[in-house]
């Protein structure tokens, strides 16, 4: 018993360095690439840091000046919110849709998921062009427009209500295919027998989904929300290469706001405030989420 | 055996991270052996860009054989991104490029130069444009030596205002005849005019017309003063009331106007004078031609602006950069970029090199409307915070050819928003 327990002792202490020696890559990458710089972010958040000069400690000064005094931040919060409070139902509930509609029984299901598929590889420059070709006064949707209804179109794009909304039309449009890629799979993994009995018991079409295929891959629906959320409160690209923010700062969501602070403003204390900020909201919708899963997913135990 | 094995792979790996961490960590050092590395920092926009300036960067290795040159390039839009972290970092090249408007926010990486420090450098102010270092001056400080100047001209598709039939831009021609040819060039869904987005784009000719500049030569913000609001007003107006250009679709559209007329779709654009040849050969073949911005009352004074290079704060090798300046600027370095018409050089015996590149068709087309409105250029002054400027104003500017907002009470929100 005695030799047994000093054997493992001594071979778990040997295989622990072993470990610690296959690790410590991803450890140092983790530390210096990572750990570090949130550090260094925490840091600069309470001092007054410009990319050139003196730095000097201000406390919670940039946290109440982003509060009270910076004009872009209290817009930059609410476009943020608008825009995930719209995206974010669409894209999960459009990407349950197709995942459904493309059930086992589709010919050419393959190729239709490539399809739905192909606006998420594409850089997001390219789909950003296209839309804006397409959105733009001289563009595709106001061409069809006044050619076959004699209708002029907004200009989307310069409008601060329809700017946000094509913001979120094309983020919807080009992430769909991931999503649904992700619903795709869960449903698959749906055991047969289930629906063959809900079937059996009456449940069709829309109530066998209602209240038998959803609730079963609610845990997928779970994930993808809050990565959906998550990324959607954290979104950039769409918006600086789609409106610059614009018109004005009707588009202008909090990463946008942190970059240019940080970059273009050179105030990179105010920046990393801002972004602390961000990070605060991201972990509270988290938590709520988290603590309300038990109401509504339901786990194979 | 198999602990021993695995002891060595992980040995290994260890040996090879700390390897690459040493390799990238020697190139940020000091040169080879014991020649100093002169870093030089500038933008490039393509490849052509990159072989000019490893030209410009040969011939400054030549006249210092003493010292190792180095070239680093960035596209425009990433370069002043770049220089912002870098001079966070204390990485700033010993010579960084820098373009005169964009020198308000960066004067604290840049070494002021003196009278001793132009003379180490073999450079003399009398040599250059009249004006030219105003360029690179800030706030009565120089920071930098121009190596090219530029003014502002509208660029005209001959072929559009002769479908038009509209009158032809000419030397000497004003904002009346300006609004006759926009006018007459509107048609068939064609445009007279392209509305500039960006600062030089859009200012240009309200600066002509008003007489005034949105900046005094203090840095003092004046964006709200009457005469340049009105002027302002009108030029928004060439959208909002006389209809001779097209709304804006997006804020992110820097180049609009520009594109417009690239495309054909606008008969005129305010332009700089470095994409002169650019325009004249264009792609889409149409006859290009230019013109010096249209006079005012108070004649047709445009910006004069440029591009220079300064020696960093934080250089190591403050002589040996400042040899490099003056050679990267001497007569064969600025012969060499007027001959290659990429630019019109900053120094005033080379510049007559630059017609001799252009096309004979165009040359004497170019260099009469070049004499002419290099004659009128005042500097563009400007303010400490006028990036910040430019970003709040680009995308309101959006919503005033759209109609939403008014110029004036655009312009009064930036004057209370960054004019203390």
């Amino acid at each position: 018993m005695t030799t047994t327990t000093k054997r493992r002792g001594s071979l778990a202490r040997v295989e622990t360095r072993q470990a610690l020696g296959f690790a410590s890559p991803a450890l140092v990458g983790l530390a210096l690439f990572t750990i570090v710089p949130v550090g260094l972010s925490i840091v600069m958040s309470v001092f007054d840091w410009p990319t050139f000069g003196d730095r000097t400690f201000t406390g919670a000064d940039n946290y109440a000046k982003l509060f009270t005094a910076s004009p872009d931040f209290w817009p930059a919060l609410r476009n943020s919110a608008v825009y995930t409070l719209l995206y974010v139902p669409l894209s999960v509930a459009l990407s349950l849709v197709l995942a459904i509609g493309l059930g086992p029984r589709i010919r050419g299901r393959g190729a239709l998921r490539v399809l739905f598929f192909i606006p998420v590889v594409v850089p997001m420059v390219a789909n950003v062009l296209v839309w804006k070709m397409m959105l733009q006064p001289q563009g595709l949707f106001n061409g069809i427009a006044q050619g076959w209804f004699g209708v002029s179109l907004p200009n989307f794009l310069a409008d601060p209500f329809w700017a946000m909304a094509m913001v979120v039309a094309m983020s919807v449009w080009q992430g769909l295919g991931y999503n649904m890629l992700i619903f795709s799979a869960a449903l698959e993994q749906l055991p047969d027998s289930v629906l063959e009995a809900a079937s059996i018991d009456g449940a069709r079409g829309f109530r066998l989904v209602w209240s038998v295929m959803i609730p079963m891959i609610s845990p997928a629906i779970f994930f993808a929300t809050i990565m959906t959320m998550i990324s959607s409160l954290q979104v950039f690209a769409q918006p600086q290469l789609l409106t610059g923010g614009g018109p004005g700062n009707a588009t202008k969501p909090l990463v946008m706001f942190i970059w240019e602070q940080g970059f273009t403003f050179g105030d990179l204390g105010l920046a990393a405030a801002a972004a602390w900020i961000l990070f605060a909201i991201i972990i509270a919708i988290t938590g709520m989420q988290f603590a309300a899963q038990r109401k509504w997913v339901h786990y194979e135990h | 055996m198999n602990r021993m094995r695995m002891g060595g792979v992980a040995a290994a790996t260890g040996v090879a991270l700390v390897l690459t961490g040493c390799a990238g960590g020697s190139d940020a050092a000091g040169g080879d052996g014991d020649k100093p590395t002169i870093v030089v920092d500038m933008w490039a926009g393509s490849e052509s860009d990159t072989e000019a300036l490893e030209a410009q960067v040969a011939i400054a290795q030549e006249q210092n054989p003493d010292v190792t040159i180095k070239l680093q390039t960035a596209p425009w839009g990433d370069f002043f991104t770049k220089l912002t972290t870098n001079m966070a970092s204390g990485n700033m090249a010993c010579i960084t490029g820098m373009s005169g408007a964009q020198l308000g926010g960066y004067t604290a990486g840049f070494r002021a130069l003196s009278d001793e420090d132009l003379a180490t450098a073999g450079l003399d102010l009398a040599d250059f444009n009249p004006g030219a270092e105003g360029i690179m001056s800030f706030e009565g400080e120089l920071y930098g030596m121009p190596f090219d100047v530029a003014t502002m001209l509208v660029y005209y598709n001959q072929d559009l205002l002769s479908a038009g039939g509209a009158a032809t831009p000419e030397i000497g021609w004003t904002f009346d005849d300006f609004e006759q040819i926009a006018t007459d060039a509107t048609a068939d869904g064609k445009y007279g005019f392209g509305m500039g987005m960006g600062a030089y784009q859009w200012m240009s000719l309200p600066i002509a017309l008003s007489g005034t500049q949105p900046a005094a030569e203090d840095g003092s913000l004046q964006i709200d003063s009457p005469e340049f609001v009105e002027a302002a007003s009108w030029f928004s107006g060439l959208v909002t009331d006389m209809g001779v250009a097209a709304p804006v679709a997006s804020a992110s559209d820097t180049g609009w106007g520009e594109t417009q007329y690239t495309g054909g779709n606008a008969a005129m654009a305010v332009d700089g004078t470095w994409n002169a040849t650019g325009y004249l050969d264009n792609e889409s073949g149409f006859a290009a031609g230019m013109a010096p911005l249209p006079a005012g009352p108070s004649g047709n004074a445009g910006p004069i602006l440029g591009s220079g290079y300064g020696v960093s704060a934080t250089c190591e090798h403050p002589e040996e950069a400042l040899k490099v300046l003056g050679s990267l600027l001497s007569k064969d370095a600025q012969d060499y970029i007027a001959s290659s018409g990429r630019s019109y050089p900053a120094r005033t015996e080379s510049q007559p090199l630059y017609f001799e590149s252009i096309d004979e068709e165009h040359r004497e087309h170019v260099q009469s409307v070049f004499e002419s409105a290099f004659a009128s250029t005042v500097p563009l002054y400007m303010t400490q915070n006028w990036a910040k400027l430019e970003s709040y104003i680009q995308p309101n500017l959006v919503s005033v050819y759209n109609g939403q907002t008014t110029m004036a009470d655009m312009l009064e929100s930036a004057q209370a928003q960054f004019g203390n």
